[in-house]
């Protein structure tokens, strides 16, 4: 292959072109993100959380140097993972086959669909049960399942609730983080039959456990994502606190796990430093309540766990992130969330604003890859490039420096041979107009000198609204005097 | 070509001449795990089961421990508990082989674990010292459901198997074809989804009780 990025970003992007995920657009972003930053409670909610889980973080993490050893430790078994990624996903399908596992592989969210529906059908199943999964949020399966008259029911309490609601989740690992007590307490009371009204979280809680245990029994399928799959062993392993993950992998009599193509790891003994990484910098947990390494279906004389399982290995867009060196540290995410607890952007806005499955900083890294740049070139401005984010990730990407680089990917000219697709999306002919001009008279001194003076001389004709500029900030007015004259005079 | 070609073909394709020879690639994964081993976190205790059991009773994993010298004796304590917690005598019992052989008179056994059950005993095949984890293999004997469905969870584990941190389980078990299901359980069932307060006994079991069986424990404990 002569020119590998073309091709697979053309190979993924023909089939993803054809179905465009429910996206917000540029003015609904703005006005979104406008309306999150003007609503007082969702501020105060996400600020609460947010502080709440950077310090539990924190207090994982007494000693500096220690946490810097293992975030290295973490980056090298990521990067070391991902440089083997062809031949581990091959082991990995050949060993969870021999398990008796049955593994799909989808290039794109339509086709992961359509193999979860064919397992549906010939089960002729009429509801699944879900444990936590971004990967299937990412593809909509919900909707896929509902339109073709199954219910796809969340078990996740957070999920439960957010589904209840109509929602969607506003941080990857609490999703109903956005909703007071208050709010669930209603939601309850009108959607659950049978409840009335109780701002007691423990009784909600309650309630959701009652109301799931008898779906797990009911369901004919349950739906899992994956954290890591060992690709020596073929084995799929799941981290969670609730205990509902492995109802769902265990209870139906047919378990389908879908994961992205960048999860496997060689060994197990490579997850054990990842998995406590994981949940420390998440939730501020030196370990999580369960942890389940699931290795294939029912065998002969057990008297549980699925008869089937099925696992989807997802592309939609990954390969594409892999094919460039720098692009790739985003698949080194083991989705902690930290990014986000961390960002000063997200902790405002929160998730919803964003209008993509992954919010905050991973998600701007990520999105553009799963969705194309035409739908997401304004993410990557969606940052005070602070550098927070990177600098709490447990994997170390790079996620600022990313974010300068699919800016340029979004804003440059668009050209034949691009790396992404969607590349020059956000290009816009004045904009790179006004930067060149601007980069002709600030390179040579005596441009910049005539300009200069130009500038102050004319400084009334300066127009008091800019466009974009002005929308948040005081008008940009050349000084009445020059530098280079105010030093002049003192000399 | 299929979708499975199609993507292996693109990420292979993208690595070009990157990709490693075997004899790399080895000295690499064992190199990251020397790294482990050079930073691994104190524990509680220097004994191992001290430090198991140090680790179980903090708040954060909330469970309750007790030692006990010989597996005969673990009915008598299996009825001290239910007797403090006014608990009916009606109990799940795994089928594992070591629970079986013991004396349960006075118990209503049944083994298949009931939606709503108040109590099951199980039996773990390690111990983790630094997390206060408990390592299960699901098996003919040991079916896995007992360890989600019931309120009260009553876990038998040796002192022996009590390993120091969850990579020597990764290690002892290296090159072993895994059990179907391997779960590992630290505590409580616990959510923190509504306004990040804890609520223990989301899915799973909302309290924990480990029951060590330490054949070593009799004449430390003459000592003291
Ligand atoms: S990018 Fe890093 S910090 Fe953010 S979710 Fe992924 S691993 Fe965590």
């Amino acid at each position: 292959m002569s020119a590998p990025h073309a091709t697979s970003a053309a190979a993924s992007s023909s089939k993803r072109d054809a179905r465009p995920i429910a996206f917000v657009s540029a003015q609904a972003l703005r006005e979104r993100m406008h309306d999150a930053v003007n609503d007082p409670h969702l501020r105060k909610s996400f600020r609460g959380a947010m502080d709440f889980l950077m310090a539990k973080r924190a207090a994982q993490f007494p000693d500096e140097s220690e946490l810097d050893s293992l975030r290295t430790l973490s980056e090298g078994i990521r990067q070391y993972s991902l440089s083997r990624l062809p031949d581990l996903l091959e082991q990995l399908e050949a060993k969870l086959t021999r398990n008796g596992v049955q593994v799909h592989w989808a290039a794109d969210a339509d086709e992961a669909n359509a193999i979860m529906l064919g397992i549906a059908r010939r089960h002729a199943a009429k509801t699944i049960v879900k444990g936590k999964s971004m990967v299937s949020e990412e593809i909509e399966f919900n909707h896929a399942m509902h339109d073709a008259g199954i219910d796809a029911l969340e078990s996740d309490m957070g999920e439960y609730i957010v589904q209840l609601a109509g929602e969607k989740p506003s941080h990857i690992i609490m999703p109903a983080i956005h909703k007071t007590k208050e709010q669930i307490a209603t939601l309850f009371a009108e959607k659950v039959p049978g409840v009335s009204y109780t701002d007691n979280v423990d009784t909600l809680i309650q309630i959701g456990r009652q109301v799931l245990r008898e779906k797990f029994e009911q369901a004919d399928i349950g739906l899992s994502g994956v954290n890591f799959a060992v690709a020596e062993t073929g084995t799929l392993c799941l981290v969670e606190n609730e205990g509902n993950g492995r109802m769902c992998t265990t209870v139906p009599r047919v378990h389908m796990a879908i994961t992205g193509i960048e999860k496997v790891v060689e060994k197990l003994e490579h997850v054990a430093p990842l998995y406590s990484i994981l949940t420390r910098s998440a939730t501020g947990q030196a370990i999580s309540t369960y942890f389940n390494l699931i290795s294939g279906p029912r065998k002969p004389g057990e008297k549980d766990g699925p008869e089937e399982v099925h696992l989807i290995l997802l592309d939609n867009g990954r390969s594409q992130a892999y094919a460039d060196e720098q692009l790739r540290k985003t698949l080194q995410c083991i989705r902690c969330g930290a990014c986000m607890n961390h960002c000063p952007v997200y902790t405002r806005i929160g998730g919803l604003a964003y209008g993509t499955t992954y919010p905050g900083p991973i998600g701007k890294i990520i999105s553009p890859h799963l969705m194309g740049l035409e739908q997401t070139h304004l993410l990557p401005t969606v940052s005070t490039l602070c550098g927070a984010c990177g600098e709490v990730c447990p994997v170390k990407i790079p996620i600022p420096e990313l974010l300068v680089r699919l800016r340029g990917e979004a804003q440059s000219k668009p050209h034949d041979n691009p790396v992404m697709v969607g590349q020059g999306a956000g290009y816009s002919a004045l904009a790179s107009f006004v930067w060149r001009t601007w980069a002709r008279i600030y390179a040579r001194p005596g441009n910049y000198r005539m300009f200069s003076w130009l500038a102050s001389r004319f400084r009334a004709l300066t127009p008091s609204r800019q466009s974009g500029w002005t929308a948040a900030r005081t008008p940009l007015t050349p000084a009445p005097r020059r530098l280079r004259d105010m030093v002049r005079d003192r000399q | 070509m299929s979708s499975r070609d199609e993507i292996i073909e693109a990420v292979r394709g993208t690595l070009g001449s990157n990709r490693a020879n075997a004899a790399t690639v080895r000295r690499d994964a064992d190199a990251l795990l020397e790294e482990l081993t050079a930073i691994r976190p104190d524990l509680l205790a220097d004994d191992l089961v001290e430090a198991f059991i140090a680790r179980l009773v903090t708040p954060k994993v909330a469970a309750t421990a007790e030692r006990i010298a010989d597996a005969s004796e673990l009915p008598a304590a299996v009825a001290r508990y239910l007797e403090a917690r006014g608990l009916p005598t009606a109990i799940a019992l795994q089928p594992a082989a070591v629970l079986q052989a013991l004396d349960w008179s006075g118990f209503e056994l049944h083994d298949r674990v009931a939606p709503d059950e108040t109590l099951a005993v199980g039996f773990a095949r390690w111990g983790i010292a630094e997390t206060g984890s408990l390592v299960f293999h699901s098996d003919a004997e040991t079916p896995i459901l007992a360890n989600f469905l019931p309120l009260h969870h009553l876990v038998m584990v040796r002192a022996s198997t009590v390993l120091a941190y969850l990579d020597d389980y990764a290690a002892a078990t290296a090159g072993q074809r895994p059990p179907r299901n391997v779960n590992i359980i630290t505590g409580a069932s616990g959510t923190t989804d509504i306004e990040g307060s804890l609520v223990l006994g989301a899915h799973g079991p909302r309290y924990l009780h480990v029951v060590i069986l330490d054949e070593s424990a009799e004449p430390r404990a003459l000592q003291s």
